[in-house]
């Protein structure tokens, strides 16, 4: 099929989709021109045979249940923003659970400390008793010491 | 007598703010007046009945959720139309993906479309409509809406968020592919 460098441009011409001028300049090209004028008529063709196929309706059951789907929008919208403040108080109640659990875990550590403090007096008694130990064994190497000498 | 009777005069945009403002039989108007014309948009676009109410449904469930977010640049046929095409971009991603079995549209019956039969004519609409659904989606889509919905390329553009020269290209392909799997019809 021969072919001319303005048939691609008789899709749009088809349409009335190319503005004056180059429409008024296309229109007179299509009469002169063989392949385009073809090409035109098999544009035509085309849309005919497309239009022809008829325009599907929807059932009047169909029309129905989507009439019925619309009444059903703003309970839909309102469980949507029932489900967000589930969502929200769920997360409160996680939240305030964890917060719940760590004051609880650092009461339980308070209740440590008295058991810390005897633990931590502890060594404060050997300490002492290191010390009047330690005083024993000065007052004896003393004595002793003395006890040499003379 | 339909839901949104009282609503015949009012044109689009009153219906929409009338339906923002919370008169459900606003939006049973906007249903009644565009259901048809989306039905036909989605029924070429999936070549399915079922697929076709299910994607309608959704686009207004998806309209009556966007009420407020329209300002009107469109026109509410656009708007409605980009948002069933992408319910159909949706659709036929989720159908890839479970490779259902659809009931052709071929095997429903020609009264369930809404369409009279006679059998030559019967047979051109099969071959148009089997012709069309061989094309690939984005050319299914510009053919679709210039030919079936007769909008405007600018439109056109608009619904599917492409440039307008897409639109001219695509329309061109999308029709030499036509000519070529209907050859019989061009004698």
């Amino acid at each position: 099929m021969m072919e001319c460098k303005h048939a691609h441009e008789m899709s749009a011409y088809h349409d009335g989709e190319v503005p004056e001028p180059s429409r008024a300049a296309l229109a007179e090209h299509v009469r002169g021109c063989p392949v385009c004028a073809a090409e035109l008529a098999r544009l035509e063709r085309l849309s005919l045979l497309i239009r022809a196929r008829g325009r599907p309706e929807m059932s009047a059951q169909a029309l129905e249940r989507l009439h019925r789907s619309v009444d059903l929008q703003p309970k839909v919208a309102l469980l949507r923003v029932a489900e967000v403040f589930t969502a929200v108080a769920a997360a409160i109640l996680l939240c305030s659970g964890i917060w719940l659990w760590r004051i609880s875990a650092a009461s339980a550590s308070a209740e440590q400390i008295p058991l810390w403090e005897t633990v931590a007096i502890a060594p404060q008694d050997l300490s002492a008793a290191a010390s009047q130990e330690q005083l024993a064994r000065w007052i004896v190497e003393d004595l002793s010491r003395k006890n040499g000498h003379d | 007598m339909p839901e949104g009777s009282g609503y015949l005069q009012s044109t689009d945009l009153e219906l929409v703010q009338a339906a923002r403002a919370g008169d459900p039989a606003a939006f049973h108007a906007l249903v009644d007046r565009y259901a048809h014309s989306l039905f036909a948009l989605a029924v070429s676009l999936s070549g399915n009945i079922a697929d076709a109410e299910d994607m309608v449904q959704e686009t207004f469930t998806g309209a009556f959720r966007g009420l407020g977010g329209f300002q009107g640049r469109a026109s509410v046929k656009t708007w409605l139309s980009r948002i069933l095409v992408r319910q159909a971009a949706r659709h036929l991603r989720y159908a890839r993906r479970r490779k259902a079995h659809f009931i052709p549209l071929e095997a429903a019956s020609q009264s369930s479309l809404g369409v009279a039969s006679s059998h030559p004519r019967a047979d051109t609409r099969m071959d148009v409509m089997a012709a069309i659904r061989a094309l690939s989606p984005e050319h299914q889509g510009v053919i679709v809406l210039r030919e079936l919905e007769g909008l405007s390329y600018d439109e056109i553009a608009e619904v599917l968020q492409i440039p307008r020269g897409t639109v001219e290209s695509r329309l061109f392909r999308a029709r030499r592919a036509l000519q070529e799997q209907l050859k019989e019809y061009f004698g």
